[in-house]
């Protein structure tokens, strides 16, 4: 029973590291942020799921 | 030939900064999150516990169409909520920038910059779509059971109108105000005025762009497509158009200013 929870919860896990991945990319190559850089590394580490949007919809400055 | 350029454009700076991995994948999380919290609800509380000893419940399992009809509705907020964060900027940041007037300096046509940008995010909000309901679909045929690839793929075309319709809606508002703030705010007041509308006059806006969802309900429970959803597919493309046409007169009428 618990393999198929494995199984069922892996490519969700797969997906949100994915996500955070890509955050942190997007936030070393983006040249100003609002707010402090470190900040947003945290934000997007522990935010769980909504720490990576946040990030892309509110951090990065044009 | 100008439109693809725009349209090459605007993929080019999705996919640059990463809307085109991010959305599909925010999508896929939303869409599969309530159907796999409602299997798995009874045994959470087993391992959370603070039940009283010898307390049974009986959570009745939702049915397919139910667990669908879950994915659907998440899609329908948090889905809605993203487009319109994605797309409030499409063309207010470049008003607000100057950009726009250094792109249409160039003989660029308003209609060729406005469907051309709006097609762009058509094409990414579409692909996140259709990526996150085959991903609940494969998810709800393993734990619920199945259902027909087919009424899958129909319904997400009617999803897509629906989202089709409120890009048009942040479209035209990102023509009126420079601001991004304002044109988010305007376009889910909007869109939540046409949702309230919709549903205190149920029964007589029948053809209603609001009820598509209910509509794609109506087909997974019954397996039918009622006539009514054509005739509310066909006002959502009609009003798209009315939005993207005011938006390019609303546009030519600021260069003349």
């Amino acid at each position: 029973m618990d393999s198929q929870l494995i199984q069922l919860l892996l490519p969700i896990i797969i997906l949100q590291f994915i996500l955070i991945i890509i955050a942190l990319i997007d936030l070393k190559r983006v040249e100003a942020t609002r707010g402090p850089k470190w900040l947003w590394v945290l934000i997007i580490i522990l935010g769980n799921l909504a720490g990576p949007i946040i990030y892309f919809i509110i951090g990065r400055r044009p | 030939m100008q439109w693809t350029t725009i349209f090459k454009k605007e993929l080019l700076e999705n996919w640059r900064n990463f809307k085109w991995i991010w959305v599909p994948i925010v999508f896929i999380l939303f869409a599969i999150m309530d159907p796999l919290t409602a299997y798995f609800l009874p045994r959470i509380l087993e391992t959370v516990g603070g039940l009283p000893e010898g307390a049974t419940i009986d959570f009745p399992m939702p049915s397919v169409a139910e667990a669908m009809m879950m994915s659907f509705n998440q899609l329908g907020m948090i889905g809605v909520l993203i487009t319109i964060v994605i797309s409030m900027g499409l063309v207010s940041s470049e008003l607000k920038s100057g950009v726009y007037e250094l792109i249409l300096s160039k003989p660029v046509s308003y209609t060729n910059y406005i469907t051309a940008k709006f097609t762009s995010i058509l094409l990414l909000v579409s692909v996140a779509l259709l990526a996150s309901i085959l991903v609940a679909w494969y998810y709800i045929n393993i734990l619920f059971g199945s259902i027909s690839f087919t009424q899958i793929l129909i319904s997400t075309f009617f999803f897509i109108i629906y989202f089709m319709l409120i890009l048009g809606i942040v479209m035209l508002f990102n023509t009126f105000f420079k601001s991004q703030g304002m044109v988010a705010f305007l376009s889910i007041v909007t869109i939540i005025a046409i949702n309230a509308i919709t549903s205190i006059y149920s029964h007589v806006l029948t053809w209603s762009p609001g009820l598509i969802s209910d509509y794609i309900g109506v087909y997974f429970y019954s397996g039918e497509i009622e006539t009514e959803t054509w005739f509310s597919l066909a006002i959502a493309i009609i009003l798209t158009i009315i939005c993207l046409m005011i938006a390019i007169t609303t546009l030519k009428n600021r260069a003349i200013e």
